[in-house]
């Protein structure tokens, strides 16, 4: 279906307007425009839900509003939704609405801190705009529809996210914002590497066309030399998304960003690797990923149960978050390799909870920054529930995102990613069932391990850090409503569940699943 | 197959408010709670209200049930159709029983907690955390399909975690276990906050072998609704048990069943639950939670033994039995070991704790003896085995929630959770000294008491099943079950403290927390006496229950075997009597002067040493793994960051040396990679 206004386009220029105006307001006025900014975020999340409840998301929605790049060779630039991408962009829009508000306090801190020290860096407004920029960029990647296109706002994102760590950043930021960029970059050039090479070889980029008004993926691409596109664009992905082998970069990333990026950075950009890896490299490459299979299960395994055993011996906040982002890649990818429709479908679900319980777990985590005197190390913590009973409550909702505990949206993705799992496995005789048992409960059991023994290090025990109680301003209360809005789509997935089921069967059918 | 049970279906409402409602009333306290309400009078009403009116309608449940039809609430939208589910309330004899069992109990607790938890810090999360409970463990024993259970399921896990760890902050009364006290150099004291790590953590490994299993079950069955399963158990038993997965994959479904249910391997975490208040002990940790295992195996263990006799193949039959003598196997064990380690234990809430393990133990077998029966009795015999198990659910969930209300009392008056400081109590308590009387001996098993007559249904059924060292031990249980409980009662009650305590002064409990209890040891006398009214209501639930759709034989007949457990049970507590208050047998003394008594008690008293082992072998393997894979961390790090871009500079240098300023050379070098790069262009194109 086509809208019949070009909403998505929208959604990209109007938070842009709104913090072009924060440039230009007063300091007692940057709160008010922030809330108005966040607003503007969160209409993706609201045009998404819509169309799913008036059914076109299983169709797929264009925005009508199309760049015809054809002649250059480049393809179509059009901005579209599906039940693939409403998960990806619920995520984006929530995460990125509220830490909008979220921001504020803590921004103004953090430029405070900064200017005490001497080295004060560039104002709010600055700060805001490189916000929205990060933001929208993203929004445009889950809109994306051919590769040229994602690879700009991918690009616009890795620009305005590695500008934010450099100038906002913590402990040695611009070695970590270098570091960053290079990372990324090397991801950034492999994947375009590859694209380019398709697109070269295929004489297009697009990935998704609309034929006779329907969205269709294109024909996968069996060009001589396919492979090798194929492999630059799956390990340019695996680096972006930080799987084992090449997640250095992450710890360093996501721990030192600003607190209000890292929540942006942890679930929402890593994630998008992922998303793209569903979108654009399983339709182009199936044979690569039906040969390769078992090894990126494997891989996805590692994946999850390495970063959670890193995890568990971080003694800094932020860090061990990091780490349970490259835990928590390994599931998306997991689900994506089961090559079936539950687990495409649980991954991209898998996106969403992990969007939601770690960005409330970052914005948790810069609560104490903020409050407790730059607080990052879990062992000071302990006993924290006494004077932030709600705090640790929201944390609790955060880590059952994680885990897959209901009320938490991670429960569905928990099953369909496990439904998947089983259904690709060729079950036969006890010892299959023994392996595969054995592997998902230490996955999992690794998960839940980290996620509750840091709860307990974090908020029970004798309290360790004297002083008043929590106070329920803008600032928390931007925590508690994506808190919230987990358990509301935990609930409210009805409409969800056929889009995401056609869109996830169209992909699994193209790799002979089901 | 016999005939399949019929249901009335219904519209959602009025009976899904069954389990609705106390989550309507955790979710209006949850969010007074953010407002910043804090009278302790608002938490507790809505908590008592909610729970009660869910009891109401659940007892009108029944009554329907057993007076007309197994109900099918259903809602009328799908839920996440991809996987067929929708909101379904599904009430046949089994969800009946349970239904009333959970709401009744939770509403006589819930009014015990209102006075026991009076001034706590924590009182208005207690309240919130306790409904959502209750909430819960309705929807496990209600819900029409598997991810609607599951859900019940994980929210009384994260129930029982958040109340475990009740009292967060961790001082060193609400702790579990002597403090200092060390085994296998493994800490045995346990603070509230690590109990609630532990419950969740071993509860975990079993819910995602729950998950797996539904996965391979909905994968083979195409539904996940209960009573679908029922209907299509011939096919996908079929399926199953041709790829040769069978039991193993029943297995990874039941581990759910068996971690909630705190059985072998998995009951360490059931013992240092007890850190929460003593009515979540009651409630969540005797009478309903860690029954929830149990009413798995009671639901499904029909539907596989009717789906295989109706099936009739080989290999079904075979693979349902290895399953099931797995299963009564772990509930015969975890039966014997615990009532082992309940007889040495100096805490009072840790031997109910003991005891309740043990005593499902007891249910499990039961439950799997049905199972056993497959192949050489009828429906009949099969339906009262299954039935016996529920006995014995009803009647020790009565027994024991009342025996830890009274445990939470004494622990009160006392100011001490070990019973060497306790005793004599008797004299000034008389109607908690009939209550803890009548509750005990039912556990103890004297007649006429219920516990008598369920327990005889188990051991019966344990020996019908023909496994004979299951059935031993199931006996020798029931004797350390006696002996474990009437030593308790004694020393609480009519001994002397051995360590005395001048300044506690005993008197009667309070009559909000009196009356529940003194309600419940009543009940267990009264089911008891009236068994043959008792037996007649589970009968006719028997009929009502998917899978069985027989009545079940439940009177107690006198045989040898019955004969046999009298007297051992009247013995054991006849020596016990002996021993601790006519010969006063210093057994502290003993313990320090008998090297071989002392080895005795220490690996009775330290759980048989397998805490330490598990956290020397599997928390210590874990941690060695976390450290190896935190170095390894580091060497990538160390290979990326500092290694990458010291052979850059290398390379640097390296060619730093090349360019030496000298025309000539740059010459020379400018003619040597052209021919370089023209050969290889030749090498490849070229031909």
């Amino acid at each position: 279906m086509i809208m019949d206004y070009p909403l998505l386009w929208i959604t990209l220029i109007i938070p842009l307007i709104v913090s072009l105006i924060v440039l230009l307001v007063r300091i007692e006025n940057v709160r008010s425009t922030a809330y108005v900014g966040g607003f503007t975020l969160l209409l993706p999340a609201f045009i998404a839900t819509y169309y799913a409840i008036t059914g076109a998301l299983s169709e797929g929605v264009f925005d009508p509003l199309q760049i015809d790049m054809e002649n250059r060779g480049l393809g179509r630039f059009m901005l579209y939704i599906d039940g693939l991408s409403a998960p990806i962009v619920i995520g984006i829009s929530i995460v990125t609405g509220f830490v909008s508000i979220y921001s504020v306090k803590y921004m103004l801190h953090r430029i405070d801190e900064m200017s005490s020290r001497g080295e004060p860096p560039p104002s709010f407004g600055v700060y805001y705009v490189l916000y929205v920029v990060f933001s929208i960029s993203m929004l445009g990647m889950a809109y994306s529809t051919n590769l040229a296109e994602f690879y700009i706002f991918l690009e616009l994102s890795l620009l305005s996210s590695f500008a934010l760590i450099a100038y906002y950043g913590y402990g040695d930021r611009r070695r970590i914002a270098l570091l960053y960029f290079i990372w990324t970059h090397v991801a950034g050039a492999l994947f375009l590497a590859g694209v380019l090479y398709y697109g070269f070889k295929s004489g297009t980029f697009d990935v998704i066309k609309i034929v006779e008004g329907l969205p269709a993926y294109v024909s996968p691409f069996l060009e001589k030399g396919y492979q090798i596109a194929a492999w630059l664009i799956i390990i340019g992905l695996f680096i972006k998304m930080a799987v084992f082998g090449v997640h250095m970069w992450l710890p360093y990333a996501h721990a030192e960003a600003p607190t209000p990026v890292s929540a942006l950075l942890s679930p929402n950009l890593i994630g998008i690797a992922g998303y793209a890896l569903a979108r654009f490299a399983l339709p182009l490459f199936p044979s690569v990923f039906e040969t390769y299979q078992w090894g990126f299960v494997a891989l996805s395994f590692i994946t999850i149960i390495y970063g959670g055993l890193v995890a568990l011996r971080q003694s800094d906040f932020k860090r061990f978050l990091a780490y349970s982002s490259v835990s928590q890649m390994g599931y998306m990818l997991l689900g994506i390799f089961t090559l079936t429709a539950y687990g495409i479908g649980g991954s991209m679900l898998h996106y969403l909870s992990h969007a939601v319980g770690k960005a409330v777990l970052f914005m948790v985590a810069g609560v104490f920054i903020a409050e407790l005197h730059g607080l990052r190390a879990i062992d000071k913590m302990g006993g924290l529930a006494r004077r932030y009973p709600l705090i640790a409550a929201v944390s609790l909702l955060g880590f059952m995102h994680l885990v897959g505990i209901p009320p938490a949206l991670g429960m569905w993705s928990e099953i369909l990613i496990t439904f998947g799992l089983v259904k690709a496995v060729p079950l036969a005789g006890v010892g299959s069932v023994v392996l595969l048992s054995s592997l998902v409960i230490v996955a999992f059991g690794v998960t839940a391990a980290y996620s509750f023994v840091t709860m307990r290090r974090i908020f029970f025990g004798p309290l360790k850090q004297q002083g008043t109680g929590e106070s329920l301003d803008d600032f928390k209360g931007s925590i508690l409503f994506i808190a919230v809005l987990g358990v509301f789509f935990f609930i409210a997935i009805t409409p969800f569940s056929e889009a995401l089921r056609t869109a996830s069967t169209v992909l699994s059918s193209l790799v002979g699943g089901g | 197959m016999s005939e399949p049970l019929s249901y009335t279906i219904t519209g959602f409402l009025p009976w899904s408010l069954t389990w609705l409602l106390p989550y309507l009333g955790a979710l209006v306290l949850s969010l007074a709670y953010i407002a910043g309400f804090k009278g302790e009078r608002l938490y507790g009403l809505v908590s008592v209200a909610s729970i009660l009116l869910s009891a109401l309608i659940s007892t009108l449940a029944a009554y329907r049930v057993f007076t007309d039809n197994a109900i099918y609430a259903k809602a009328s939208v799908a839920w996440f159709p991809w996987l067929g589910v929708t909101f379904g309330t599904y009430i046949d004899g089994l969800g009946a029983v349970m239904a009333l069992v959970v709401s009744w109990l939770s509403f006589l607790i819930a009014v015990y907690s209102l006075k026991y938890m009076e001034g706590d810090w924590g009182f208005p999360r207690y309240f919130i955390i306790f409904t959502f409970f209750v909430a819960s463990m309705q929807l496990v024993v209600l819900a029409d399909n598997l991810i609607l259970l599951f859900i019940g399921w994980e929210g009384t896990g994260l129930a029982s975690y958040a109340l475990i760890g009740h009292w967060y902050t961790d001082e060193e009364d609400k702790w579990v276990g002597v403090p200092g006290r060390r085994a296998l150099g493994k800490p045995m004291y346990f603070e509230p906050s690590h109990s609630a790590v532990r419950a969740v953590l071993f509860t975990r490994v079993g819910d995602v072998g729950l998950v797996i299993g539904i996965a391979a079950i909905y994968l083979a069955s195409g539904t996940l609704v209960i009573p679908e399963l029922a209907s299509t158990a011939t096919g996908w038993l079929a399926e199953l048990a041709s790829k040769g997965i069978l039991p193993a994959i029943l297995l990874v479904f039941t581990l759910g069943a068996l971690a909630k249910s705190a059985q072998f391997p998995f009951h360490e975490w059931l013992v240092t639950a007890m850190t929460g208040p003593t009515p979540v002990s009651a409630l969540i940790h005797a009478a309903t939670m860690v029954k929830a295992g149990v009413y798995f195996m009671l639901r499904f263990a029909p539907i596989l033994i009717a789906g295989a006799i109706a099936l009739g193949t080989q290999a079904v039959v075979e693979g349902l039995r290895d399953y099931f003598l797995i299963v009564a196997g772990l509930g015969a064990i975890t039966a014997f070991a615990l009532a082992t380690m309940a007889l040495v234990s100096n805490e009072l809430k840790l031997i109910l704790a003991y005891s309740t393990a043990s005593q499902l133990g007891y249910m499990f077998i039961a439950a799997a003896s049905a199972g056993l029966l497959l192949g050489f009795a009828g429906m009949e015999e099969v339906a009262s085995s299954v039935m016996a198990g529920l006995s014995h659910l009803v009647s020790h969930a009565v027994f024991k929630a009342a025996l830890f209300l009274v445990a939470g009392w004494l622990i009160h008056v006392a100011h001490s959770r070990f019973i060497d400081r306790m005793g004599g109590y008797a004299r000034y308590m008389k109607l908690t000294a009939i209550s803890l009387w009548l509750a005990g001996l039912s556990l103890a098993g004297i007649p006429p008491l219920s516990g008598f007559f369920s327990k005889e249904l188990v051991i019966h059924y344990a020996e019908e099943a023909g496994v004979s060292w299951i059935f031993f031990l199931a006996v020798v249980t029931a004797g350390l079950t006696a002996a474990y409980t009437i030593r308790m009662i004694l020393r609480v009650m009519h001994l002397e403290p051995l360590e005395a305590d001048s300044h506690v002064k005993a008197h009667e409990a309070p009559k909000l927390m009196l009356i529940p209890y003194l309600v419940l040891a009543i009940a267990s006398l009264a089911l008891g006496v009236g068994w043959s009214y008792t037996s007649g209501l589970l009968s006719k639930a028997s009929e009502l229950t998917i899978g069985l759709v027989e009545k079940a034989k439940l009177s107690v007949e006198l045989t040898g075997v019955t004969g046999v457990v009298i007297a051992l049970v009247l013995g054991s507590i006849g020596s016990v009597y002996y021993l601790y208050s006519i010969a006063r047998v210093d057994f502290r003394d003993l313990i320090e002067r008998n090297t071989l008594a002392r080895y005795l008690h220490d690996f009775l008293f330290d759980r048989w040493y397998i805490n330490s082992i598990y956290y020397i072998v599997i928390v210590g393997s874990f941690s060695y793994a976390a450290y190896a894979m935190y170095a390894l961390d580091s060497i990538i790090d160390t290979i990326y960051h500092a290694g990458v871009p010291m052979l850059g500079a290398l390379g640097a240098m390296a060619l730093r040396v090349l360019h030496r300023g000298r025309t000539d050379y740059y010459l020379a070098m400018y003619a040597y990679f052209i021919s370089l790069a023209l050969l290889l262009l030749y090498l490849f194109w070229g031909r």
